[in-house]
Formats: structure tokens, sequence, C-alpha cells
């Protein structure tokens, strides 16, 4: 052993070089957590009008205006992140529009979105039916494409190791049910407390989409099973990217925060007795919105952390 | 004189040419090597003949007043082996103009493109500062430019490059850094010309390029590279002490558009706050500009 | 929203047009084409030119004003462009036709224009207020401060001209000795001797060889030996003609240092060295060389003073086994490198500091000077050629006073004065900063700051370094870019001289250190009587470098073409593909063995060479484990203390962490970047240690130039401070402002290291410093430092009782 030692050659070191930015940063990472939440709270909002699942129709009001003003805030933290936030126009001008760049539908989807949400809002109120389901087909496409573009945008830099897959985009949408679920969980508990009793949402339903948030969990970590399955099998490059970015600089984010807490915890609450618990689903529904906030920091920053020494 | 230039070129480029043009720019581009009628710019970098001086640096940075702890071209050093068999290796690197630039495809605005002569080039006033092409870039090339820069009629809060020193090439000058490189290390020329320099140091020389597994197709070549030096996890998992000490100031103390630096040693959910409070804190300066900039809209 | 870039803007989109690049452009901007068939069977199109205009790179692709310059940051004077726009320099470049720099400035060089902007700058004379060394400052007019240092000046003659001193470090003449010899003042000490040589080279090679360099042919020869020496990081002429040899020559390097400099990192081998122990490695070689019957004997025998068998006899004595023990280089390799150096056809060698700083300095380079005297290498192709150089001479030369003290190291000035044994009214200072850059800089700091000791203190600095904050009056200097200059390097194989023609009118109210001395003698001596005026009789600075050129031998006739291109004489332009200077479809070369003709400089027309002796340094040989010999070095990116505060080059090099080999730190439990106190015998400082497998077990490494407690903003990374002097700051730098991103600036290991002068040259042995090196003690911070002057003192005592 001692031999070994000492006649290994050292490999090199590196003494100087420059030094880069991450250049997608905590903005980005919080733009893509409310999406996500955004849309995964969309998706329940349409349960009722849209797929015609009656007993969810009392919260489709709550679920879409918490997607409205998830998303609204949205566009601020994008525009103001560019370096010129006045120049965010040229997203969507004709003669700029480009249409390999991800970034440029993105933009699209982010602003029409919205405008479809307000719409199927606007028939819902008025209990127009049909053009409620119209509107909702449309808006709930768009909301799934909406957050799809945001993996779509991470997974086409090849030179990320650690987001340059296709799953990129079912992790995203995985997460934005979850995360999705879990927040609105948590608002209507709030609502319920301020309204009067008539019109408070029964806890059985709750109950029923803490279930649908714990096969996401599942199905959530099944993708990143077959993450963690590519990385480990794969290149060094994505090897190395898991043990010393992510089990490393980025451990509390991806492995407590997301896994843990995010995952872990939440789906033993869910299966256990404590799933017919309101306090119970209240905390896993906490768990996993913040949970997925650790998915999308890693998942910004850590793909990009590693090719800053580079 | 310089705009007379032009013209000229312009009206002498004819319909064809023009077309050319557009492509160059538009979705993903055709790369130009090989193909007739255009020029492919090209450098190789000879390690045997770099000695870290740094030369290309600092002229690349006094050509284009690039500000502090940004970079469009930078040198590599490391050494390697056991006491006394150690030796010290330099690599410049820059942008490698690839002829299938990530870059350029994911630029959302047709901000970045191709030139038909090879050169990958920024237009500023398109560039909104999104940092996509950043993210896109395997190689660290680009950089957004700070908000305060020695000259404040130079861009600033957009993201700039190495351009190959088109302004210099058009002329007839080779780049600042080919120009100043006291070793003799960078050769520049024209690949699609046969007789050219380079040509023949690229058919004739074992040359590498960076990455060459992520097809860019990249226009810098390197004589005598070693691999570890071109080698991205392990110039992360073998860094010195210092140079992650001096990294960490950086990113404390230099903070641009971005917000994602966590400094090692620290805790990484303190360091997201800290961003957070960062991109907070430039509002005022951007709402400012953006009142700046109507301002010069409606009354100018 | 075009937020000043509109044209650029333009020129990008109005295509259809993207600018096309055509051979019409380029012939129209570029200067004549020089099609050049370099070697048979290539055909070359390098169709862009190397250099010698420059534009703009957004405004239109405007041409720059260009205007000769040549950099002063170092000795080797290489000759090159400014480039300017709007009366504001905006790059430098070397000329690609100067037959020595080939158009290549190193990293100082082309950084050197941003002193001229630097926001730090001093712009006008500033008079002290308050205590000496407060930093309190008001700005004066010229006609006051010429009259308050005049009347200074005038009284301390009185008490005698020698009371009147002046501490000169500048690489050439720039009229303060003139200054001192006509007020008949025989007190001038330097920091640094005016040339591209070590001292000690410098010393030895006038005796030898009658001149005082010899210049390594890199780009022909077959082996280059470089002792002490840093080609690549110090010496970038040469460096660029090295990196020629290894790739078109395919030569050896074998460099002998005690740390792993970019030289010895490039280098086919480098060979760790205990400190100082290079003279026997070399006599052994030479004694190898010798007994193995590779020594040209017919050159020893011919042009040198000694016969080749009293040579080989004198030299019998230094086996490979005791230069082995001496100085851990393996027996086998000595032998090895000894026969291949003296087989190859040509082999050049290079010594510098890392061997004439220390105790046994000349022996040293008599030593390395050996090998290529006994292998016949001197002035051959491949070889160490004697220097080609014009002699800037002095126009109408001062008669100077008897005794005059010229070569004489300013090391033990503060001791002096300390001790009585100098006598000082009034000391000027000229680019130099003693209480930066000497030894025992302490006792400096301690003495000037001292009224009763040295009553007026004037300093010419453009910029507040250690010692100017320590002046009472400064008279700003112009920098290099404003200053009317000629110089001459023995960089090439044929002679060359370059000019300065500045571009830009000095900034603020800055002055010419020349026209302030000329002002001064004016007023000691305002009708002539005293004699002194006529030794000062130009109008300009362009006038008084016009009278020098004309009175340089070889360079009478140069004048108009300096002046008009910067470089003469003129040998021809670049190949763009080979870098070769042409002419007429050659590579111009220069004359070799030109001692054949008219034989050596020396008294006997031959080599006077002397058989060397090897004394060991006994300090050395007494040394604990955790004692280590410290070694400062230069490096690449910064001239000693001038360049500090220029921003392109502190990004680049701003820390000096100490080099501690790995293994060794291990056995001390001394942990990567952990602090460590390094205790000399005057004194303590605490650093952070760069554990490295790059130095030999015994040494321990600080870099100089950073490690700065003046100089301004950047140097000190204190972006936020305050100047203290007014007049400055005339156009800040928002990039200084906002973007320095590092605050590690390192430490000056000067105050800690005693003075210790080599007896036979009154150098400063720098590496044979001993110092302890221990993990950091409870309470210690990063960059404490604590010297004892009373211990500085005793060393200086006892060292006198040895000299
Ligand atoms: N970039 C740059 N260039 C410069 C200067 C500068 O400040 N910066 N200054 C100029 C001036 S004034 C000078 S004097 C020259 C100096 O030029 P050099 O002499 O080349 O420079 P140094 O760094 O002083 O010393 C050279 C080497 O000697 C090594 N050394 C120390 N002790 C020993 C020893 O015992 N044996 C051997 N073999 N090596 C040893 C050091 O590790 C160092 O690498 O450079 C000139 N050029
Ligand atoms: N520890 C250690 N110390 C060393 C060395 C070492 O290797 N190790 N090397 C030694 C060597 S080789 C040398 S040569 C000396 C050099 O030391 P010095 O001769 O003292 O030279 P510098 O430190 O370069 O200081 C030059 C000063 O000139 C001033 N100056 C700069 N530009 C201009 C200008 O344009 N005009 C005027 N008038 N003034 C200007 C600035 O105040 C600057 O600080 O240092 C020595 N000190
Ligand atoms: S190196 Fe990066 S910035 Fe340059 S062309 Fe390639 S992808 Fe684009
Ligand atoms: S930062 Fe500018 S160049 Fe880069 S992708 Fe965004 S708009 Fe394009
Ligand atoms: S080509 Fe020009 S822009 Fe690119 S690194 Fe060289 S000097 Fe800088
Ligand atoms: S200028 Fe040339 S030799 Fe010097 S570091 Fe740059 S590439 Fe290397
Ligand atoms: S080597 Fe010396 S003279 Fe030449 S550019 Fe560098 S500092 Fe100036
Ligand atoms: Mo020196």
């Amino acid at each position: 052993m001692g031999y070994a030692l000492t006649t290994m050659a050292e490999s090199s070191v590196v003494i100087a070089n420059a030094f880069h930015h991450v250049a997608w940063g905590t903005p980005i990472s919080v733009y893509f957590w409310l999406v996500g939440a955004s849309a995964g709270s969309f998706v329940i909002s349409s349960f009722g009008w849209v797929f015609g699942i009656k007993r969810y129709k009392p919260l489709a009001m709550t679920a879409s205006l918490q997607a409205i003003v998830l998303l609204l805030i949205v566009p601020i933290l994008l525009i103001w992140d560019l370096g010129k936030p006045v120049r965010f126009i040229y997203l969507m001008l004709p003669g700029y529009w480009h249409s390999t760049g991800p970034m440029a539908w993105g933009s699209l989807l982010i602003f029409s979105y919205p405008i479809s949400m307000i719409v199927y809002v606007w028939f819902v109120m008025k209990n127009d039916l049909f053009w409620a389901k119209t509107t909702g087909i449309i808006a709930i496409v768009l909301a799934i494409s909406t957050h799809w573009y945001t993996g779509v945008v991470m997974e086409l830099n090849p030179g990320r190791f650690i987001n340059h897959t296709a799953l990129a985009p079912l992790l995203f949408l995985t997460g934005a049910f979850i995360s999705g679920i879990g927040l609105l969980i948590l608002i209507l508990w709030v609502q319920n407390m301020i309204v009067a009793v008539k019109k408070r949402i029964d806890w059985s339903l709750m109950e029923e989409m803490a279930q649908y948030m714990m096969y996401g969990i599942v199905f959530d970590c099944f993708l990143l099973f077959l993450e963690f399955m590519q990385t480990f099998y794969g290149n060094q490059h994505e090897l190395e990217g898991h043990e010393t970015v992510l089990m490393g600089i980025f451990r509390f984010p991806y492995l407590w925060l997301e896994l843990v807490i995010g995952l872990i915890i939440p789906f033993f609450i869910l299966v256990s007795p404590l799933k017919r618990n309101k306090y119970g689903i209240i905390l896993a529904s906490f768990l996993v919105a913040i949970g997925v906030y650790g998915m999308r920091v890693w998942w910004v920053m850590g793909g990009q952390y590693m090719q800053t020494f580079f | 004189m310089a705009s007379d230039n032009n013209k000229k070129s312009s009206s002498e480029n004819g319909k064809t040419e023009t077309k050319n043009h557009r492509r160059t720019y538009g979705i993903q581009t055709p790369g130009t090597k090989g193909i007739a009628g255009t020029k492919r710019y090209a450098m190789v970098v000879d390690l045997r003949k770099c000695i870290g001086c740094m030369s290309c640096v600092v002229a690349c940075k006094s050509e284009f007043g690039v500000p502090l702890g940004v970079w469009r071209t930078w040198v590599k050093v490391s050494d390697k082996g056991t006491y006394p068999n150690t030796k010290r290796m330099f690599m410049p690197r820059l942008c490698n103009h690839c002829d299938y630039p990530v870059c350029v495809r994911n630029c959302p605005t047709q901000a970045t493109f191709k030139h038909k002569d090879g050169f990958v080039l920024q237009r500023y006033n398109r560039c909104i500062g999104c940092r996509t092409c950043i993210v896109a870039c395997p190689y660290n090339a680009r950089h957004i430019l700070p908000a305060k820069r020695s000259d404040k009629n130079l861009p600033y809060e957009v993201v700039d490059k190495c351009t190959f020193c088109f302004h210099r090439v058009k002329k007839g000058l080779v780049p600042a850094c080919v120009q100043a490189c006291v070793g003799g290390a960078r050769i520049f020329g024209d690949l699609n010309d046969p007789k050219s320099e380079i040509a023949r140091i690229v058919a004739g020389e074992t040359v590498t390029v960076l990455k060459p597994e992520l097809g860019t197709q990249p226009s810098v070549f390197y004589i005598g590279a070693d691999w570890e030096m071109m080698d991205e996890t392990h110039s992360y998992n073998n860094r010195t002490v210092q140079l992650k000490q001096e990294f960490n100031d950086f990113k404390r103390n230099h903070v641009v558009d971005g917000y994602g630096d966590i400094v090692e040693g620290e805790s990484t959910m303190r360091q997201v706050g800290k961003n957070m409070g960062d991109f907070l804190n430039s509002i005022p300066h951007k709402a400012s500009e953006v009142v700046k900039a109507f301002k010069k809209l409606l009354f100018e | 929203m075009g937020n000043g870039w509109p044209i650029y803007a333009n020129i990008l989109l109005r295509e259809k047009s993207v600018p096309k690049i055509n051979r019409r452009d380029f012939l129209k901007a570029g200067t004549a084409i020089t099609t050049a068939v370099a070697c048979p069977g290539i055909v070359t199109s390098m169709e862009l030119e190397l250099g010698g205009s420059d534009f703009h790179q957004i405004r239109t692709f405007h041409p720059r004003e260009r205007n000769p310059y040549l950099c002063t940051m170092c000795p080797y004077f290489d000759g090159g462009f400014t480039y300017g726009e709007a009366g504001r320099i905006m790059k430098v470049e070397g000329n690609p036709d100067h037959i020595a720099s080939r158009g290549k400035f190193c990293s100082k060089g082309l950084a050197s224009f941003f002193s001229a902007v630097d926001p730090d700058r001093i712009l006008a004379p500033l008079k002290r207020v308050g205590a000496r060394g407060e930093g309190k400052w008001e700005e004066i007019s010229w006609e006051q401060a010429i009259k308050e240092v005049s009347e200074k000046v005038e009284q301390a003659m009185k008490v005698g001209a020698d009371t009147v001193c002046l501490n000169e470090g500048a690489f050439k003449e720039t009229g303060t000795i003139r200054f001192m010899d006509t007020i008949g003042s025989r007190s001038v000490v330097r920091s640094r001797f005016p040339s591209v040589s070590s001292t000690t080279k410098q010393m030895v090679l006038k005796k030898a060889l009658g001149v005082d360099f010899v210049l390594p042919d890199l780009e022909h020869t077959k082996y280059v030996l470089s002792f002490g020496g840093n080609i690549l990081e110090t010496a970038f002429p040469l460096a660029q003609r090295l990196t020629d040899g290894i790739v078109n020559n395919r030569l050896k390097l074998v460099t002998f240092d005690v740390r792993l400099s970019n030289t010895a990192g490039k280098s086919n081998e480098w060979i760790p060295v205990f400190p100082g122990s290079d003279g026997i490695v070399a006599m052994t070689m030479a004694n190898v060389i010798m007994q193995e019957g590779l020594a040209d004997t017919g050159f020893i025998d011919r042009w040198t003073n000694l016969s080749s068998k009293a040579l080989a006899k004198g030299l019998a004595k230094y086996t490979p086994a005791i230069a082995e023990q001496a100085s851990g280089v393996p027996a086998e390799s000595i032998r090895r490198i000894a026969i291949e150096f003296a087989s190859e056809k040509s082999g050049a060698i290079f010594t510098q500091n890392g061997i004439s700083y220390h105790q046994n300095s000349v022996d040293n380079e008599m030593a390395c000077f050996l090998l290529s005297v006994i292998t016949g290498n001197i002035d051959n192709k491949g070889g160490n050629c004697l220097p080609r150089q014009f002699d800037i001479a002095s126009f109408k030369p001062v008669p100077a006073k008897k005794g005059s003290v010229v070569r004489k190291l300013n090391h033990s000035f503060p001791f002096e004065v300390k001790e009585g044994s100098r006598k000082v009214q009034v000391l000027f200072n000229h680019m130099s900063n003693p209480v930066y850059s000497s030894p025992a800089s302490s006792v400096w700091r301690e003495v000037l700051k001292d009224e009763s000791q040295i009553p007026f203190i004037v300093d010419f600095s453009p910029f507040m370094s250690e010692t100017s904050e320590l002046a009472d009056i400064i008279l700003p200097d112009v920098v290099a870019t404003e200053r009317d200059d000629v110089a001459s390097s023995p960089t090439a194989l044929l002679p060359w001289a370059s000019m300065t023609i500045p571009g830009v009118k000095p900034q603020g109210k800055v002055q010419d250190v020349r026209i302030t001395l000329k002002k001064i003698i004016e007023a000691l001596d305002p009708d002539g009587t005293r004699g002194m005026k006529k030794y000062w009789d130009f109008a300009n600075t362009r006038e008084w470098v016009k009278k020098e050129v004309e009175a340089t031998r070889g360079l009478e006739d140069g004048y108009k073409k300096l002046k008009s291109s910067g470089v003469w004489p003129d040998y021809g332009k670049i190949d763009l593909t080979t870098r070769q200077i042409m002419n007429k479809g050659q590579p111009i070369t220069g004359e070799y063995n030109t001692y054949t003709k008219s034989g050596f400089k020396t008294a006997s027309g031959k080599i006077e060479i002397k058989i060397p002796v090897w004394t060991p340094n006994p300090r050395h040989a007494q040394m604990q484990p955790n004692e280590f010999v410290l070694s400062t070095f230069k490096v690449a990116y910064h001239t000693n203390s001038m360049t500090s505060n220029l921003k392109y080059l502190s990004e680049i090099w701003h820390s000096n962490p100490l080099w501690i080999n790995k293994q060794t730190a291990a056995k001390l439990g001394i942990g990567d970047g952990g602090l460590v106190r390094v205790t000399s015998d005057a004194g303590y400082m605490v650093t952070k240690a760069w554990l490295t497998q790059g130095i030999h077990p015994q040494v321990v490494g600080m870099s100089t130039s950073v490690g700065r407690s003046a100089y301004g903003r950047v140097a000190q990374a204190d972006p936020d401070a305050e100047l203290a002097f007014p007049g400055s700051g005339q156009q800040n730098d928002p990039d200084i402002d906002e973007n320095i991103w590092w605050r590690d600036t390192g430490i000056n290991p000067n105050d800690i290291i005693p003075i210790s002068l080599d007896p036979e040259t009154g150098v400063q042995t720098w590496n044979d410093t001993v110092v302890t090196v221990t993990p950091a003690e409870a309470g210690d911070q990063y960059g404490d430092i604590k010297a004892d002057n009373d211990r500085h003192f005793a060393i200086y005592k006892k060292m006198l009782g040895k000299v």
C-alpha cells in the first residue's frame, strides 16, 4: 500500500484558471418552481370542468386563481432577471423571434398560458360549461407546455451533463404536479379557515388529492431513479457530476430537501394511517412543495456548477 | 472611410451572397468548413510554444476594454507530476467559433449568429441578456458584461465573447491575441484556403479540439494538449486550495446578472438566499435603466 | 435603447450586409503585403498582417493614431507602438518589424499604458502636511515646489554637496545622474543596476570578457542550460526565441532552479538544486567535459588566458560525487547533462539572479560562464554571443567628480544613515521603492520617517508608493507613454535602438523629471555663473533625446528614422509566417565570431578566466528540519513594485502564498492553504501555505511585486479606499470601483529579510535567507508582520565586522 502510494504519479492540479459565473441562478430556480406549481394546480382545477369530475368543481376557482397569481409573479422574475429588462419584448417581435431557441417558444407560452387561463376562469364564473371545457383544454395544454419547455430549456444544453437528458421535461412536469397539489392543499386549508362553513371544501377531496400526490411522488422517484441510473452508469462526467456536485455542494437541496424531505417523508406519511389525518396531509403537502424547490435549485444551478471550473 | 467600405462590401455581395448571409443567423447555421466561396477562420494553439505569459489575455482585454472578472480569453495553468518530475502546462482558452454552435441555436432573439466566414458574433443591440447562450456553450466562452465598465459607451449587461477580432481581421490584421502572443503559439488563418499556414498545420499536425464528443465542431485547434487539462471533470476535482479560495472571493465580490454562485464551504441554501437578495438589490438599478430607455424612446 | 453602440448595430443589422472580408479591404488597410517564400516546398498565404495598425472595435472600425513607443517596464526596452484615439492611448503593441521584440510585448508591456490613465495617479506636485508618513497632502504649484526644493539643495550644498543624496532605480539614466554630477554630489546609491544582466554577472563578465552581458542565441542553439534564470518569465525577447528553438530546432532545455518556475515547468528537464550550489554543479560539469575530452581545447588555448591543461587540472577536484553531496543533483545526471551539452553542435547558457544572489555568486557565475568557454560556445551560432547594442551616450557629459560612487547598491544606506556614517540633508528618490523592495525594508521605513536623520525627502514617483508616502515633496514624473525616450538593449544579434514619441499630452500637471531637474538647476544657477546651467541646455525632452541620439556611436544618423518609425536601423520586414525579419527574401542574421577580428575587449584581448572555487554557505550547512531557504522570485506579470496598480496585471497575479514542498509540509503538519509563521533572524510574518510538487524540499518560495501597503486601490484590492491626496481621480474608472473581485493581496517579505551583502560585490544575497516555517500560532492573523529593527541593525553590524 505504502509502495503503491509513493510510486503513483500525482495527477495534475489546476493552479490557475479564469472564473465563471453560474449564469442561471436563484431567480430562475424560483421561477421554475412557480411555473411548476402553477401548472400543477391548474391541472387540478381542470378536473371538474374539463374532465367532468364533478366533486372537483368547487375548487376549480381557487386552483385557477392560484395558478394565475403564481404565474403573474413569473414574468416579473423573468423580466427583471434579464440583463436588459426593457428588451423582453424582443422575445416576441417577429424580426427577432428565433425558432430554434427554446426560450423563444417558452416566452410565447408564458404569455399565452395566463391569458388562456383568464379566459377559462371567466367562463367558469359564467358557468358556461361548453366554453369552459373548450378553453380549459387549450389552457391545460398550454399549462403543460409551459412547464414542459422549462425542462427543454435545460435539456438542450449538451454540455451540461446533469441536465442533458430527455427525462428533464417529465421530471419537471411530475414535480410540477405534486408541488401544485401540495400548494393547493395548503391554500385550501387556509381558505377553509376563512370562508363560511358552507363554502368549505370537503376534506375527503383533500385526502383524494393527497393520494394523487402520493402517486406523483412514486412516479417522481421512479424518474429520479432512472436519472440516477444514467448518471451512475453513464460516462465519467455524469458520475462525477452526481458524486461531487449533487452529493457535494448541492447535497442539501438534492439529498435532504428533495429526496428525504420532499419525497420520502411525505410518501411514508401518505401511505401510513396519517393519510387520513388532516395535519398529516398538511405536513406532507408542505414538505412536498418545498422539496420540489430543492429539486429546482440543484437542477438549475448544479448542472452549470462543475463547468465553472473548466 | 470605414463605413464606405461597408457599403461597398454589401453591394459587392450580390444577391446570392445576401441569401447566404441571412441563413447565417437564422435557424441553425450550416457549417462553413470546406464550403467553396466562404472562409473559415480558425486558430491553432500550439501548446508546445505557449509559455503562459498571459500577453494574449492582456492584449485582448485592452483591445476591447474587457471588464475585470470576465474574460474573452484566458490561460489555464496546471502542474503535473511528483517532485522532482514536475511539469507545468498552459492552455489558452477562447470561444471556439464552433461550426455547430449551440449558443446560436439556443439564442431566442438571433442576437448571436454565425457569420459566413466562420465567426460566431454578437449583436449587442439585440441581446436581452437572458444568458441562455452562456448556459448552452459547453466551453464557458461567454460572459455577461457587468453593469459598470470603464467606457460607458460600450455595451453592458449583455452577453459578450471573443469575436475572433472580427474588426481586425476584416482590416487584414491578425487578432490581437495572435499579434501579442510571445511564444508564437497562436496561429490564425483561413482553413478553407488550402495554401494557408493554418490549413497546412491542421492537415499535417496532430491537432485536437475540446470536447469533440459534443459535435460542436470547434474552430480552435490545439497541438500538444494534455488530456487532463482538456477534461472538465478532472479540472473540477483537481483544483488547488488557493484556487478555491480565490474563486470564493470572486463569487462574493463579483456580482453580475445571474445570481447563481454558491460559495463553497458556506451553507448552500443561505447562498441561495443571498443570491435572491442580490437579485432584489439589482431591481432599482434595472428600473432606472428601464426609465432611461423609455425617456430616450419618447423624448429623443 | 441602443446605448451608444448604434453604429455597430447598423453595420451588423444592415446586412444583407454582414461585412464581407475581401482581399481589397485588407490590401487597402494594411501596408504593403510582403509575399515571401519561407522555406522550400511551402507556399505561404498568411494573408493577415501581424500588426502595425489598429482599429476601434466598434465605432465603425476607425483607424487609431499610431506613435512609436518604447517599453520601459523592464530593461529589455522592447520597441512598439501606442495607438491613440481622441487624446487617449487605447492600447500598445509591439512593432512587428523591430528586430528584438518582433511585435511581441509581454503582459506588463501591453498593460503599461494604463499607468497614464490610472485614477490613483499623482497629477500635481504634492507637499506633505502633518507629520511625515501621516498621509496628508496638499497640492502646490510647480513654482513653489521648485523653489522649496532648490532652497533645500542650496542649504545642503553649504554643508557639503555630498549631503544631497540620490536613490536611483531607473533602468537607464534619465537626468538624475547628470543632476548629481552638476551639483557635484557623489552620493548616488542604486536599488538596481541599469542593465539586463544581474549585478554579479555584469561584474564577472566585465572582467572576463570586457562586456557585461552575453546573449544566448536561443533560436539557433541545440541545447540550453539555464542556471537560476527564468527566461520565460523575466526575459521575454529571449523567451520568444526559445519557443521558436523548442519547436523549430528541437533544442533541449535543462533548467536548474530551486522551484518550478514557468521556465522550469516547460523545460525538458527541471533539475532542482540546493540554493547556491549551482556553482559546484557547473564546475563539475566543466570538469566532466574536460575529462571526457569533449572540450574545445583549441578555443581554450587560443582565446583564454589559461591553457586547457591548467584548466583541466584546476577543475579536477570537482567530481560528480562531491557535487551531488553539495547540490542534491544526482551525480549521474550531472555527468549525463555535461556530456549531452558538450556533444551538441552548439549550446547556450543563461544565468540570472538565482545564482547571483548568493554569498558565492562570483564563483557561481564564473563556473557557468566556463561551460560556454570550454565548449567554444562563445559568439558562435547557437552559443553565447557578445552583446550588440548601442550605448546611448550622455550628450555633453558633466565631468564627474573623482570618486563618484554611481555603482553602489543602496542596501546599506539606511544603516549608514542610522549609525551616522552617512550624512544626508536632502534625499532624492527616483524610480525606486526601497521601503518595499530593499532588504530590511522596515529599517528604511524607520529611517526615512525620521526627520532628524533625513531632513528632506523628494520623490519623483507618479504613484504613491510605500516610499513616496514618506516624502516631504512629491514631484510627479511622467510615465512611459508620455516620455520622450530612446534606448537600446542587447537582445538581438544586431544592434538596434528604439524611441518613444508621446502621442498624448501628459495627464494633469505632471512634468518630466528632466524638466523638473533643469528648473531646479536654473533656480540654483540662474545666470550660469556657477557653471551648472550649461549642462542643462535643452528646450524640451525631445531635444534631449535628439542630442543623446546624435552623441551615440553608430546612431548619429538615426534620429529622423527613429522619430518616424520608432526603430533603427531598418533591417527589413517581418515575414508573415516564419516571423523572421526578412531582407530581400532572406532572413537577416547577425555576424558570428566577431572576436576573431579584433579579440575580446579585455586588456589581453583574450577571455580572462579564473578557476572558480566552491565555498558552501556555512549557515546552510546547519539547517534544521523546519528551516528553509527563502527564495523570493519575480513573476511574468509584474515588474518589481511598478505594476501592481495596473488592473489587468493584478487581476492575473495578486497574492503570494508560500510555496512549500508537499512532502515536507506533511512532515511539519502544514496543510494546504493553512496559515504558517515564517520567522527569520529579524522577525516573522504570517502567511498562507501552498503545498506543491514544484519546489525543493529545503526551500520555501514567495513571489514579489504583491503585498502592497500603498500604491493604489487596485494594488491593495480596496476599491472603496479614499485617495489621500488631491489632484487625482481625474477619470474615475468604474471598472475599478465596482469590479475588483479579489481581496487577497499577499504579503511583502522584505521587512523580515535581513541585510546580507555578498562581500565581493556588495549585492544583497536575496536567495540565501534562512527562515523557520511553523504552523501559525494561536492569535496569528494572515498578514501579520513583525520586524525587529534592532535585530536588523545588529545583523548589519555583525556583517560589517565580517566584510
Ligand atoms: N516579469 C518580470 N521580468 C523582469 C523583472 C520583473 O520584475 N518581472 N525584473 C527585471 C529585473 S530588475 C531583473 S534583475 C531580472 C531578474 O530575472 P531573474 O533572475 O530571471 O528572476 P528572479 O525571479 O529574481 O530569479 C530567477 C530564479 O532563480 C531561482 N533561484 C533562487 N535561488 C536559486 C538557486 O540557488 N539556484 C538556482 N538555480 N535558482 C535559484 C528562483 O526560484 C527564480 O525562479 O528580471 C527582469 N525582468
Ligand atoms: N524580496 C525580494 N526583493 C527584491 C528582489 C527579489 O527578488 N526579492 N529583487 C530585487 C531586484 S532584482 C530589483 S531590480 C529591485 C527593484 O526595486 P526598485 O529599484 O526599488 O524598483 P521598483 O520596486 O520597481 O520601484 C520603482 C518605483 O518607481 C516608481 N515609478 C514607477 N513608474 C515610474 C515612472 O514612470 N517614473 C518615475 N519617476 N517613477 C516611477 C514607483 O514609485 C515604483 O514603486 O528589487 C529588489 N527587491
Ligand atoms: S465556443 Fe461556445 S460561444 Fe463559442 S461558438 Fe461554440 S458554443 Fe458558441
Ligand atoms: S443573452 Fe443575448 S445572445 Fe445570449 S441567448 Fe440571450 S439574447 Fe441571445
Ligand atoms: S481573437 Fe480577439 S476577441 Fe478573441 S480572444 Fe483573441 S483577442 Fe480576444
Ligand atoms: S500569449 Fe501566447 S504564449 Fe503567452 S500565454 Fe498566450 S498563447 Fe501562451
Ligand atoms: S519584456 Fe520588458 S521591455 Fe519587453 S514588453 Fe515586457 S516589460 Fe516591456
Ligand atoms: Mo533587478
